[in-house]
């Protein structure tokens, strides 16, 4: 018969010292109040979004019926539809221009020695640590500079370039940390094999790359879900908002309240992002450097 | 393919000295050329520079009679085996090896084919579709060799190849190595800082100190005829015993006193001029024989013995405190403490002038 197990174990450690015991106790009791704090106003939010009694205020401890009025109302008397493409299109094309820029700028300081490289390293950190919210008058006049001339450059095509651009010097920091990891002789290797610059960044280094490089997509898809301030800043059009100035408007607007339907859409905001989440997964797990050159 | 180095030089960028300077090299079609030297001597640095991985500072790099200075690794029709391998660790094995013929557009079957054929010859069939992290470490190895051998190169390049094998593994592969270029006779150039390997490998052996070529030559000419010091000192284990001393009246004297030799003919006749001269004088631990002669006999003082089975290292104490190496056959009886007499083979003793280190006489 297999002897029972005296004690408390955790993992591979020592079993538990009474004093250990009561730490875990509290720990979990510290988990388990964080999580409510955090579950409770979330899940008063999903249950208002589909709570028919709700109307334009959210009031608690209202009776709860079961209805989809609020959804209706969001994508049928708002421009709910619209944030979401505008949304979407510049969360991608964010997450695209910043993959691209990041891609270049990572490599490049990673693998090769050029003048200025240090400096140039240097500048663009500090710039970073500038607010982009100051740069706000500079946008508008670089704006209306622009679209002088070239007037399909809109507002939104703008924010994109805010995004992207606020990204590029944390993002180039993390992914030349990441390449400067992979063995400068898989380089020498692909040149060998007949790789061109290009090839061996796209071939070898972007594969291998590929854990980092959708954490840096993943966060700027996010970044523009998230943004409120300078989209709601630079974007005036109701038509043309992303979602977190356009469901706003359900809240401070007296003329277009609507506290469940901004609930509801808050909701709805989260499945492409879960989405997202789920796709990436797997490029998600890192590891793939492992067994590349002996360890 | 013949590989010709004129004067190469290399100097890093922001470096102050070279690192490499006045190589010159001639390599033979077919040949296995083995570049020696301890670490950082500039081994890698003149392979990469063969290879068009780092750029040539001065001199002139050419193959078969065209100059390559400035002609990329891709079109140097030569393949390189790295020390830590560099597979690519996203591919399977397969397309590790099937890599470079597919950036050359080679059709599917011809790829495929050539693929196989090196993995048959490699023994690595069976891993194919594996990825390199999930095989060994000697298999990963093959796989580096199999990269390069699918190309059908002109030189094979390997910098260190065998460093990461276990001692047995490496044995083997010595011999594999060496079964294998005799098979697709392809010029090789093989670095490494094991001398055993050096010795067993190769058909030309270049030995490099301090971004200088201190001799080049055969196995044989290495052991048997170093031509200074530094060669006498690195090539053979256990290392040759060198004393320094000067020629007294045509015999040597090493410079504490226990060591009196009186030279063979034609070593004296060499050492003429150097009468009253510091040199040093080097002998193999195995040319020293057991017993009295008349001449030239010294008693040593066994101190530690290295039993090695086929032989044994006498590691001995000469009376003025200097040490001895000696092998003597493994069933030989010897104690520790014991004092024996020793004399010299007098035709394998090395002398070299202790100012310049060059050898004297041939
Ligand atoms: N990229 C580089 N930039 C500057 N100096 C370098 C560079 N690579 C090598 N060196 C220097 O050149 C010298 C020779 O290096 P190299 O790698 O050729 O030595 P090695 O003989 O291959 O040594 P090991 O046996 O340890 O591999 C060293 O002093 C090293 O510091
Ligand atoms: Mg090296």
């Amino acid at each position: 018969m297999k002897k029972k197990k005296e004690g408390l174990y955790l993992s591979d450690r020592p079993p538990l010292s009474p004093l250990g015991k009561v730490l875990l106790v509290l720990s979990y009791v510290v988990l388990a109040i964080w999580s409510i704090v955090i579950l409770w106003p979330l899940s008063q939010m999903v249950i208002s979004s589909v709570n028919g009694t709700q109307t334009k205020n959210i009031t608690m401890g209202r009776r709860f019926a079961f209805s989809l009025k609020h959804f209706e109302y969001l994508f049928n008397e708002t421009n709910f539809l619209l944030w979401v493409r505008n949304t979407l299109f510049i969360a991608v094309a964010t997450a695209l221009l910043t993959l691209v820029i990041v891609s270049f700028t990572g490599f490049a300081y990673s693998r090769y020695r050029f003048k200025g490289r240090r400096m140039s390293l240097l500048a663009i950190m500090l710039i970073q640590t500038i607010p982009t919210f100051a740069g706000i008058t500079a946008f508008y006049t670089m704006h209306s500079i622009i679209s002088g001339f070239a007037p399909f450059f809109t507002r939104q095509l703008l924010l994109i370039f805010i995004y992207a651009g606020g990204g590029i010097a944390s993002n180039t920091f993390i992914l030349k940390g990441y390449i400067d990891s992979v063995s400068t002789e898989l380089d020498d290797a692909a040149r060998i094999d007949g790789c061109s610059n290009m090839q061996v960044y796209r071939l070898i280094i972007m594969p291998i790359a590929r854990p980092m490089l959708s954490i840096i997509a993943l966060w700027s898809f996010i970044g523009p879900f998230m943004d409120y301030m300078l989209a709601a800043i630079l974007l005036t059009n109701n038509e043309s908002l992303t979602l977190a100035p356009g469901l706003f408007t359900l809240i401070n607007d007296t003329r277009t309240m609507n506290q469940p339907a901004f609930a509801a859409g808050g909701l709805l905001t989260a499945i492409p992002i879960i989405i997202l989440f789920i796709a990436l997964q797997n490029q998600l797990v890192s590891g793939l450097a492992q067994g590349s050159v002996k360890g | 393919m013949q590989v010709e180095l004129k004067d190469i030089g290399k100097k890093y960028e922001g470096r102050e000295n070279f690192t490499l300077r006045h190589i010159d090299l001639l390599i033979e079609e077919q040949s296995f050329c083995v570049i020696l030297g301890p670490s950082g001597c500039g081994k890698s640095t003149l392979l990469r520079m063969i290879a068009g991985l780092n750029s040539i500072t001065e001199g002139e790099l050419i193959f078969n009679g065209k100059l390559m200075n400035k002609v990329p690794p891709k079109d140097r029709d030569i393949a390189m085996v790295f020390q830590s391998y560099a597979l690519y660790p996203h591919m399977s094995v397969y397309d590790n090896m099937a890599f470079s013929l597919s950036l050359r557009k080679e059709p599917k079957e011809v790829i495929r084919e050539r693929v196989l054929e090196a993995a048959e010859i490699l023994q690595i069939t069976e891993y194919l579709y594996n990825k390199p992290s999930d095989i060994s470490g000697g298999q990963r190895q093959r796989v580096a060799l199999g990269r390069a051998m699918v190309r059908k190169p002109r030189v094979f390049l390997m910098d260190e190849p065998l460093s990461n094998l276990d001692a047995k593994l490496r044995e083997h592969m010595r011999v594999e190595l060496v079964r294998l270029h005799k098979n697709l006779e392809t010029t090789t150039i093989y670095v490494t800082h094991d001398q055993t390997e050096a010795m067993t490998m190769a058909d030309m052996i270049v030995l490099m100190n301090d971004g200088k070529i201190m001799q080049q030559g055969t196995p044989e000419e290495f052991y048997h005829h170093p031509e200074n010091l530094f060669v006498a000192g690195f090539i053979g284990s256990p290392t040759m015993n060198i004393y320094p001393g000067a020629i007294k009246d045509g015999a040597f004297h090493s410079s504490g006193g226990a060591l009196v030799v009186e030279p063979s003919e034609k070593d004296a006749q060499a050492l003429a001029p150097y009468e009253g001269k510091e040199v040093h004088m080097g002998i193999r631990s195995e040319r020293i024989l057991s017993g009295v002669e008349e001449k030239n006999t010294f008693q040593a003082e066994v101190d530690v013995i290295e039993m090695l089975g086929k032989e044994k290292l006498l590691n001995c104490k000469l009376q003025d405190g200097s040490d001895i190496v000696i092998s003597v056959p493994g069933y030989f009886e010897y104690a520790v403490d014991e004092v024996h007499n020793f004399h010299f083979d007098l035709d394998a003793l090395h002398f070299f002038d202790s100012e310049t280190t060059e050898r004297i006489g041939s």
